[in-house]
């Protein structure tokens, strides 16, 4: 016999499962569709402001909860150690070139890269010999954009000594220096190239490297450092040294250059446009007369920079939501147009052809795309004056190339770069510390052990033809 | 009666064994899980070719060894801990003595002196040495900027704190010691007022002179605890590499490198863990003959 205080309490009970229905229902698909993003801090914060309201949006749009964490960029491998040693953590970690050491943890995206080719074409030669081992043939790594490296130059100060468009080679920084000096006394660092423990030195002595003829290893993993074109390269750093650089080139973090540029105590540097977008936002006096020069070039005619980043999106293996990472990174790249404009023309798209205008057929997109990437730089949206500014950068994938160049960045040549075994070598070459050709030994040798690691873990090829 | 008495006696003593067990297990939980394992895996790893971005691994036997022992970057690492540790624990000491020494007396603004005495221990050390970054900034330097004006540093004169290799080590130096000055500033400061006034006072009656009572009367009673802050004060520097790697990461030319911030250079940010692990490992002869002495100190300490 039902009473009406049974009824009543079968109805709250009813209408209780009802309301509680569509939460559960949509914990359950919450559950199904998580997403986390480690991402670096932007060296441009005006980017990060566009992704994460940006992944947010794709989530949301797609029944994913997204959750993006930012770390500074010297924690990015150390958090994806502690990723690994756990194995758990995020599903999707940003590594910015060098992602080629955690390889055998995450899974091989080359459906993800197979697909993005069909839709916008190959993308650039650098971002897949970041991306790819040729000896696993693994495609370990997804590369949405990359950065150019060009010169930054104080224009004033160039022009006073006759080269009102900066250096074009290498010699001309060693012809400059004590002529920046005359003009210039206040200025503490003529030239400012960094030969620290930090990324950017990390950069510019390799540059050094390659436009002097040099490398650390071949196009096959041979390690070709202990060369006669490497100890040009140090002879020349050591004599550029001694005219136009000080010690404090040696103690730089990566913030260091851009200081010193933006605070008119130096009148080269190598470095993005990151500094030069703080000199924008902040309005300073360095502004006027912050220019930009291509990659200069060596003795041997060489024009080489290293990309100054680039991004290499893994997906864990530990990953529960694998599906759903490989269509975020899909989407990341169809939204190569925004990413470079919320960059403020830092990001340069890995794949041209995801930034052609909307309905270019296939074939033409690389053509269309990389007509926008220059129109943006021709004309630049976020204030340069002359607003062709950053012209130079739309040439700059002929200069640019990747880390390992004239190979691939394997998992040697990171753990080359991160402990500093170039950079060491040309600081101390530089400043006389050792003689260069010691330097250069010394280096050699660390570097036939880190690579002979590699080789024995299968993961790097070459060695028969080791110097 | 007596044998259920003798029974809750048992009982209780295997209650208090219990609980005294209890009692202890976190403790040694803690020591096992956070000290003894990662201790024994270090040494584990360093007989390997383990990486960082991989869970597999061979024995390499004691190639790792070999290797660091041949590189002048891990010798001059090695020479410069010891320097590093040397100077700095003198230097804290001495000075921790005369602070200790002044905090004793009585004046105005002491309670003042004592907050900002104890304000280096309490801040955060990657927050300080970002003040201590740009003090010794090689561009910027607040030093250099006050000696100009000084007229000290003439035109074209400048520290390069940073970026040579003898003045960075000078930098290190000088913020571990801001550092750890005032826990031994602390631990002298009671070992002075530990000494009773009746001492100081009968040695006063026999003629004794300031530096007859520091000789004869402080130093030896202060003995045990001044070696208990000196091994302490060794231990946490030998073992300490946030100084060196928020300074100078190492540099210039990784010549300011001291054995933990190696290690963590070549494990972690290299990737090399058993060559960062050989490193680390290289420490423990001398961390072990601090460990027993600390140990007997203190017992003996403890006795007196």
């Amino acid at each position: 016999m039902h009473t009406r205080r049974s009824f009543l309490k079968g109805a709250v009970a009813a209408t209780a499962a009802v309301a509680a229905g569509p939460t559960i229902l949509v914990r359950d698909a919450r559950a199904a569709g998580q997403l986390k993003i480690l991402q670096w801090s932007h060296f441009v914060p005006a980017y990060d402001k566009w992704f994460d309201p940006w992944a947010k949006e794709w989530g949301s749009k797609h029944g994913v909860d997204v959750t993006v964490d930012h770390v500074g960029f010297a924690d990015v491998v150390p958090r994806a150690t502690a990723e690994v040693a756990a194995q758990s953590g995020h599903d999707i970690h940003m590594f910015l070139g060098l992602a080629s050491a955690f390889e055998e943890h995450v899974i091989d995206l080359a459906d993800v890269v197979t697909s993005l080719e069909k839709k916008y074409g190959k993308p650039v030669e650098l971002a897949r010999r970041s991306t790819y081992n040729p000896f696993t043939k693994k495609q370990f790594a997804l590369s949405d954009m990359w950065v150019p490296d060009p010169g930054n130059y104080h224009k004033e100060v160039w022009t006073k000594i006759g080269m009102p468009n900066g250096p074009v080679t290498y010699d001309d920084l060693v012809k400059a220096a004590p002529e920046i000096k005359k003009v210039a006394p206040q200025m503490q660092i003529p030239i400012g190239v960094g030969l620290s423990q930090d990324i950017d030195s990390n950069m510019a002595v390799r540059n050094i490297l390659w436009c002097h003829g040099g490398s650390i290893q071949d196009k096959d993993g041979n390690v070709v450092l202990n060369s006669p074109e490497t100890l040009r390269a140090l002879e020349y750093t050591k004599k550029l040294y001694s005219v136009g650089m000080t010690q404090a080139v040696l103690s730089w973090n990566a913030a260091s250059n851009n200081q010193a540029f933006n605070a008119q105590e130096t009148a080269y540097i190598l470095n993005s446009i990151s500094a030069y977008r703080t000199a924008q936002d902040n309005k300073l006096p360095v502004l006027e007369n912050y220019f930009f020069t291509p990659a200069l070039k060596g003795p041997t005619g060489i024009q080489l920079a290293s990309e100054h980043v680039m991004s290499g999106y893994v997906v864990w293996k530990f990953s529960k939501n694998q599906d759903v990472a490989k269509e975020f990174l899909v989407a990341l790249v169809d939204a190569s147009r925004d990413s470079m404009l919320g960059s403020k023309l830092y990001n340069f798209p890995s794949f041209y052809g995801a930034a052609a205008d909307p309905g270019t057929p296939p074939p033409k997109k690389q053509e269309s795309g990389a007509a926008w990437i220059a129109a943006q730089c021709n004309k630049d949206p976020f204030g340069s004056a002359p607003a062709d500014k950053l012209a130079l950068l739309a040439k700059s994938l002929p200069w640019s190339t990747n880390l390992g160049y004239p190979g691939y960045a394997n998992p040697a040549e990171g753990e080359m770069f991160d402990t500093y075994v170039i950079t060491d070598m040309f600081a101390k070459a530089a400043t006389g510390a050792m003689a260069p050709k010691d330097a250069m030994l010394e280096a050699n040798t660390r570097a036939r052990q880190i690579f002979d690691k590699w080789r024995a873990k299968k993961m790097v090829g070459g060695g028969g033809k080791d110097k | 009666m007596a044998v259920p008495a003798a029974r809750r006696r048992r009982g209780i003593r295997r209650a208090e064994r219990l609980l005294g067990v209890v009692m202890l297990a976190p403790a040694l939980l803690y020591i096992v899980l956070l000290v003894a394992v990662p201790f024994l895996l270090a040494v584990f790893l360093s007989l390997t070719n383990s990486s960082a971005g991989s869970l597999e691994f061979s024995f390499v036997g004691l190639q790792n060894f070999k290797n660091v022992m041949a590189s002048p970057v891990f010798q001059r690492a090695l020479r410069n801990t010891f320097t590093f540790t040397l100077i700095s624990q003198v230097t804290v000491i001495f000075l921790g003595n005369v602070l200790a020494r002044a905090l004793l007396k009585r004046f105005r603004g002491k309670s003042l002196a004592r907050f900002l005495i104890l304000m280096p221990w309490a801040a955060p050390i990657s927050l300080a040495t970002l003040g201590w970054l740009w003090i010794f900034d090689s561009t910027f330097s607040v030093i250099n900027w006050l000696l100009k004006v000084a007229g000290w540093l003439g035109p074209g004169q400048w520290y390069y704190w940073l970026g040579d290799p003898t003045l960075g080590m000078v930098a290190i130096i000088t913020v571990h010691v801001w550092r750890m000055l005032p826990f031994s500033t602390v631990i002298l400061l009671a070992g002075l007022t530990s000494i009773p006034n009746e001492v100081h006072e009968a040695a006063d009656l026999d003629g004794a002179g300031p530096l007859g009572k520091t000789i004869w009367i402080t130093i030896p009673m202060m003995l045990p605890i001044l070696t208990v802050a000196l091994l302490f004060g060794v231990v946490f520097t030998f073992t300490d590499m946030s100084v060196v790697y928020l300074l100078t990461r190492g540099g210039p030319y990784n010549s300011t490198h001291v054995l933990a911030s190696l290690a963590f250079q070549d494990g972690v940010l290299g990737g090399d863990v058993g060559r960062g692990a050989s490193v680390a490992i290289f420490l423990l002869p001398v961390l072990v003959i601090l460990a027993v002495t600390m140990l007997r100190v203190s017992r003996r300490a403890e006795v007196a």
